[in-house]
């Protein structure tokens, strides 16, 4: 068992047969979520980490131990790194009970202490009492919890989590959040969450990285990567609506604020002097930023108004997502979330003509396209 | 009723599977889990002995391990005894007839477990052997078992390939199947008729045993 | 795979090696079928000593025997194969003629063939167009099969009734036809036509001798034969013996019948 102390650095390169660009890295005891949309690569990665796919380049490193090394041709296999590896699917032996499905996690599931310590695993995750059922006599959240505790069963160096709440209705998944909070406690390894889900990533980790096209895009606290998106591509996939072209017109420091030209729009944002005038930047802002405006109210430092028409409506609940048209253009799609209550007031419908305004210190400045 | 033309068959039967189960789980696994070039060729080889008529390969095998053969000569000199009208002739040719029973039905059972299972066994750090041992053929079982049961039933009712390569020695290469026919050509139909109505309920038992254990254990590898 | 299970295992596939010999394997041409059961027995009660029989056609029994099978004595029935395997230096010695046999026309209960060994009502049968299959053994291989063949070219019916032939693989499956039904009738050994199984089951009648080629059946040791084999070798040309074989319609040889030629094919 070397020396963990660094942690997990992970880097990956390879064309075929997924390609993949992948930086990672992840401290003891940190909660890494690997966030990506279906089919991004994720789960790639994770296997390379594991030891159950070699990419065709790059460098696996964890503590002092090298697991992977392209060029120095290492190449440790699954078993001698030491990973937990929790499956999407859970993998659990269906012919072994739960007890026996945790013993062969174990470096001698032979020992005579093996069946006491197993025990004592499954009742950390909660399972006292179900020791000797098949995994077809437990519920998912029940196996789910059995595949936890076989991946810790050998004190692993990484624990590697491949979407495990997937599978699990809503009430159950709002339990296993609870429970994995509760055992992070006691975890002093890297942890590696894939999900496709970015508030799970918001909930349970301590950073997150972006996959898109096996390309690691961003790392960052979740709320920093889902606020501040360092390209328009990640803006989009954290899910931000309302990104559009512009470029810088001028800088203002004694206001603080910087202004960008869009669409024949003076936006004034929170100040970024440093990037040069005239250059091309996209420029995002959350539906949260997008308000509407009274006509009679005056308007505030960093409000920027805008005139739109309501394009599109649809009721979700107690709020309305709306889509404005701005400045009556259909190529300008503004999207924002207005409570019901005041939908009612403006009488807001189809056709509307609308008066938006965009909080400048909401606005999110990134290169260009 | 000939007792020794059962026992011979008997302890056939029970050699080819000695001999050919360990070989059929090799085989099956590798097929199940590996892709590689001229995978489709091999398989078609390993099935050929299922639909080429049983003449066709007692004549091939004739060739290949009759008394002017390379292989017949080496064994003649080696032992004293000819390969072709011995149990170990016999044994060689059962070999090669039952490949297909012991390789088809293994290898779809060690399909149907799935790679990820196999997975996390490897992650769990299990050697190759463990994974073998506790995973892999428990859950292929059902078909372990097919396989053998098939091979068993296959070996009794042999006889085209049996006739041509061992003749009809016995206690060395009538088989029962072979008493069977000799004893129709006597015209004693009294011992043909106690003989096939064996065979028949050991084979109605083989293959109901073999569904049994199937249907058994088939609900398993689903959880 | 321990140790021991793998010795289990050699001992079993190798269980014919280095055995101590055991009772002497003699090959016989069908025709023998029954009539040498008996001579077995009686040899038995005599000397105490079993012997196992293997029967089949003698052409193919020969060529068993040249690709090595394990007998020790070969009773064929013609003297051909005797010779090319004398030739080949595969026998001891010539071997000596045993028996004489006989053909004739067998027909099944029923059949719409009557038993006539001049084969007139067949040739009015195959007129009437009476006949629809007619088993005799395989004249590729079988002695009894080419001597039925000769029999019929010389009453000049072997064209019409070929298309309607039936082959045994040896005389004896040639009787099982003629006589189960397979077909309205055949030509099968006198020897298989006096055994009380065969003969319950239909009607016989010889076909004169000088149709055809005598069937001199000759008994040979084979290289390597045993004390055993040898034993019997003489005991199947003494008195017992030959009691049993002219109780199933052989001729025994040793008074020639006079204006027959010694040897001969």
């Amino acid at each position: 068992m070397g020396n963990r102390a660094s942690g997990l650095h992970v880097r990956i390169r390879q064309v075929a047969p997924i390609p993949i660009d992948a930086d990672l890295r992840c401290g003891p005891g940190e909660v890494l979520a690997l966030v990506g949309p279906s089919g991004s690569g994720k789960s790639t990665i994770l296997r390379c980490i594991a030891g159950l796919h070699a990419p065709a380049d790059g460098r696996i490193t964890c503590g002092s131990e090298v697991w992977f090394d392209g060029e120095a041709g290492v190449r440790r296999s699954a078993g001698m790194r030491r990973v937990g590896l929790v499956f999407q699917s859970y993998a659990l032996f269906p012919h072994l009970t739960a007890l026996d499905n945790v013993r062969e996690g174990m470096d001698d599931p032979d020992a005579a202490s093996a069946r006491g310590a197993a025990r004592a695993l499954l009742a950390r995750v909660n399972l006292s009492g179900l020791e000797h059922r098949l995994p077809r006599q437990l519920s998912a959240g029940q196996q789910q919890r059995v595949a936890m505790a076989r991946a810790l069963a050998r004190d692993p160096a990484v624990l590697l989590l491949d979407e495990p709440f997937s599978a699990v209705d809503r009430v159950t998944r709002e339990k296993l959040y609870g429970e994995l909070a509760g055992l992070r406690r006691d975890l002093n390894m890297p942890v590696i969450l894939v999900t496709h889900d970015l508030d799970e990533a918001v909930m349970l980790a301590d950073a997150m990285t972006l996959v898109s096209h096996g390309r690691t895009l961003q790392y960052g606290t979740p709320l920093e990567v889902m606020h501040r998106p360092v390209s328009a591509e990640v803006a989009r996939l954290v899910g931000l609506r309302n990104v559009f072209a512009g470029s810088i017109l001028a800088h203002d420091r004694q206001r603080g604020s910087t202004f960008v030209a869009w669409e024949g729009h003076r936006l004034e944002v929170a100040l970024r002097d440093r990037i040069p005038i005239g250059t091309r930047v996209s420029w995002a802002v959350p539906s949260s930023g997008v308000l509407l405006m009274a006509r009679d109210r005056p308007a505030g430092p960093l409000d920027n108004l805008i005139e739109a028409r309501v394009g599109r409506l649809v009721h979700l609940g107690d709020q309305v997502r709306v889509v404005a048209w701005v400045d009556n253009e259909v190529s300008r799609p503004m999207s924002l979330a207005v409570p019901r209550h005041l939908a009612e007031r403006y009488a807001l419908a189809e056709g509307a003509s609308l008066r938006l305004r965009l909080r400048g210190d909401a606005i999110h400045l990134m290169p260009g396209e | 009723m000939d007792w020794p033309a059962l026992l011979l068959s008997l302890e056939l039967a029970g050699a080819t599977i000695a001999v050919l189960l360990p070989a059929g789980i090799w085989l099956g696994r590798a097929l199940a889990w590996r892709q590689f070039r001229g995978k489709a060729l091999v398989e078609s080889l390993l099935a050929l002995p299922l639909i080429l008529p049983p003449t066709v390969l007692g004549f091939y095998l004739l060739v290949a391990m009759g008394g002017a053969s390379g292989l017949g000569r080496a064994y003649s000199a080696m032992t004293g005894r000819t390969l072709t009208f011995s149990f170990e002739g016999l044994l060689v040719a059962s070999v090669v007839f039952n490949v297909p029973f012991a390789v088809q039905p293994i290898q779809r059972a060690f399909e149907a477990v799935a790679p990820e299972v196999r997975e996390a066994a490897l992650v769990c750090g299990m050697s190759r052997w463990r994974l073998l041992r506790r995973i892999e053929i428990p859950l292929a079982w059902p078909g372990i078992l097919s396989a053998a049961v098939l091979m068993f039933a296959h070996t009794l009712g042999e006889f085209g390939v049996v006739l041509m390569v061992g003749g009809n020695i016995p206690g060395e290469t009538r088989t029962i199947a072979i008493a069977i026919y000799d004893r129709v050509q006597a015209f004693d139909t009294g011992a043909a008729g106690v003989m096939s109505a064996i065979l028949l309920f050991v084979s109605l038992g083989a293959i109901t045993l073999s569904y049994l254990t199937a249907s058994r254990f088939g609900g398993l590898r689903r959880g | 795979m321990r140790a021991g299970t793998l010795l289990l295992l050699l001992a079993l596939v190798f269980r014919g090696v280095g055995a101590a010999a055991g009772p002497p394997i003699v090959a016989a041409a069908s025709d023998l079928q029954f009539a040498l059961a008996d001579v077995v027995a009686a040899f038995r009660e005599q000397t105490g000593h079993e012997v196992k029989t293997v029967f089949g056609s003698s052409g193919h029994l020969f060529r068993q025997i040249e690709q090595g099978a394990p007998f020790e004595l070969f009773f064929s029935a013609d003297e051909d194969y005797v010779r090319r395997l004398a030739q080949g230096g595969r026998t001891v010695d010539a071997g000596a003629v045993y028996a004489i046999g006989r053909i004739g026309l067998f027909v099944p209960h029923g059949s719409t063939l009557k038993a006539d060994g001049r084969l007139d009502d067949l040739r009015r049968a195959l007129d009437e167009g009476r006949v629809t299959k007619f088993a005799i053994a395989n004249p590729d291989h079988a002695p009894y099969g080419i001597r039925a063949r000769e029999a019929l070219q010389h009453a000049g019916l072997w064209r019409r009734l070929e298309p309607r032939l039936v082959f045994g693989e040896n005389v004896s499956q040639a009787a099982q036809f003629a006589a189960t039904g397979g077909a309205q009738g055949g030509i099968i050994a006198y020897s298989l036509a006096k055994a009380p199984p065969v003969a319950a089951l239909g009607r016989f009648a010889l076909i004169p001798e000088d149709w055809h080629q005598p069937l001199r059946q000759r008994v040979v040791l084979l290289r390597g034969a045993g004390d055993v084999a040898a034993a019997f070798y003489r005991f199947v040309q003494g008195a017992n013996a030959r009691a049993v074989f002219r109780a199933f319609g052989f001729e025994t040889p040793e008074p020639l019948r006079p204006g027959r030629a010694p040897g001969g094919r």
